[in-house]
């Protein structure tokens, strides 16, 4: 809980704050190990993150992409070997997140035709699972080919019961702090296959 | 008017039955609509009041960005079915934008908002039905409703007002102790320390009487604390997928 005091004493981790010695929590998250994991917030773009985007701008120099934050990433012409047009989506790593959070993107890709789904980004681990179990289990069970991107974007593309993947993505996003999550989506797909 | 004041004190309790020291009945139901970021409805003795919290986006007008930091943007409103006479008079008037800056100053020294340069976070408060005392449920529910969308906070503040009536020290006064009574006070709490976000006083109070109101409402302030915590703690506890509001 924001305010809720985490350590007697100064320690610096993501999403707590120091103050006169002591550090607090700033979201509802959960601590565990020295470690808060928000329940709840926006995308924070950080270096290296592959997102998923959609173009909205075509400018001289390269693309606007909307990431699913506040305001839309650059990818320049230089860092895309394809031609892109208005809403093709893509995926790609950021390049770089400057002071006041400029987002610079690179090694964009084209997606193939397919729909995007929007889920909250601080649920994106729990989707893609332990080394992949999740989107995998997805993938396999829905014949769909499914793209995440860190900022929240999900891209399901291919000739796969796409309705049952989105439904899946939901429950995962509304459980995600749950345990046992990987047991009960499973049980979900093949009952709804 | 003070010829028709009605008696606010009998036998120690108050108009509505209430102890001095007693609140209204609270409920608080966190993530209540569909589109916002987060939200939260309050219902606080009659009063039922609903906060949605937008953001952080673009910050329009551009001139009114920051390099530095986000800027926080408060909207209190009034419907126009919301209140008996003049209390509830809705529209933008000198009242609502008295609110909406007093709460959107208590929320600046709460909110990190240095971790999103250029851009606004907009909250909206919409009070639907009031009895008194609608600036301390609307900055518990706006803080319910930041809470819910993940902007990072300092603390989770709670407000509760307190009133003199009938020569004796209370809490929360409903509409008749705030109409009738010889004072009023709102207070605002940052509950990890105790600091005091926001601070209005109408009428007269001796010192004696200011501090024993304050100790008052601090302790007030940890019940309401306890109940926004546990309002939030419900949206993962018994988890959605419809957010819906259903208003009995």
């Amino acid at each position: 809980m924001p305010g809720e005091l985490i350590s007697e004493r100064e320690e610096h981790i993501s999403y707590a704050y120091v103050e006169k010695g002591k550090t607090y929590s700033t979201v509802v998250g959960l601590y565990s190990n020295g470690k808060i994991v928000p329940l709840e917030g926006p995308y924070d773009p950080l270096a290296e993150d592959t997102v998923v985007g959609v173009i909205t701008e075509i400018k001289f120099a390269g693309y606007s992409v909307d990431i699913n934050y506040a305001f839309p990433a650059f990818l320049s012409n230089r860092e895309s070997k394809e031609k892109l047009a208005l809403g093709d989506a893509i995926i790609a790593k950021v390049l770089s997140v400057n002071e006041v959070k400029d987002v610079e993107l690179f090694e964009a890709k084209r997606l193939p035709a397919g729909s995007l789904v929007r889920v909250s980004p601080v649920k994106v681990p729990r989707i893609i699972g332990k080394r992949n179990s999740m989107i995998d289990m997805l993938q396999s069970s829905t014949g769909c080919q499914i793209f995440v991107g860190r900022n929240g974007y999900v891209w399901i593309s291919g000739k796969g019961n796409d309705i049952l993947a989105e439904k899946a993505l939901r429950i995962i996003e509304v459980q995600a702090h749950t345990q046992g999550l990987t047991d009960r989506v499973a049980a979900f797909l093949r009952e709804h296959r | 008017m003070a010829d028709s004041a009605p008696k606010l004190l009998v036998d120690g309790k108050r108009i509505d039955g209430r102890a001095l020291d007693e609140l209204r009945p609270i409920k608080i139901v966190a993530r209540v609509l569909n589109d916002a970021e987060g939200s939260a409805y309050i219902e606080w003795g009659k009063n039922k009041i609903l906060a949605g919290v937008y953001g952080p986006s673009e910050c329009i007008p551009k001139h009114d960005q920051s390099l530095y930091r986000s800027i926080i943007k408060f909207r209190y409103n009034m419907a126009p079915f919301s209140g008996l006479e003049e209390h509830g008079k809705s529209g933008p008037s000198r009242r609502s934008r008295e609110l909406s800056k007093v709460l959107k100053e208590a929320f600046e020294n709460i909110i990190i908002s240095e971790s999103f340069p250029k851009t606004q976070i907009e909250i909206y408060v919409e009070v639907l039905q009031s009895d008194g005392g609608t600036r301390c449920a609307a900055l518990t529910a706006a803080a319910v409703a930041l809470a819910d969308a993940g902007i990072p906070m300092k603390d989770l503040p709670c407000a509760v007002a307190i009133c003199k009536i009938d020569g004796h020290m209370a809490i929360d006064p409903g509409k008749e102790e705030d109409n009738y009574g010889e004072s009023d006070m709102p207070v605002a709490f940052a509950m990890r320390n105790g600091d005091i976000l926001l601070f209005q006083m109408d009428g007269m109070l001796t010192h004696e009487e200011l501090v024993q109101g304050l100790q008052m409402a601090k302790k007030a302030a940890e019940k309401i604390h306890k109940i926004q915590i546990d309002a939030i703690r419900k949206v993962y506890d018994e988890p959605k997928e419809e957010r819906l509001l259903l208003i009995k």
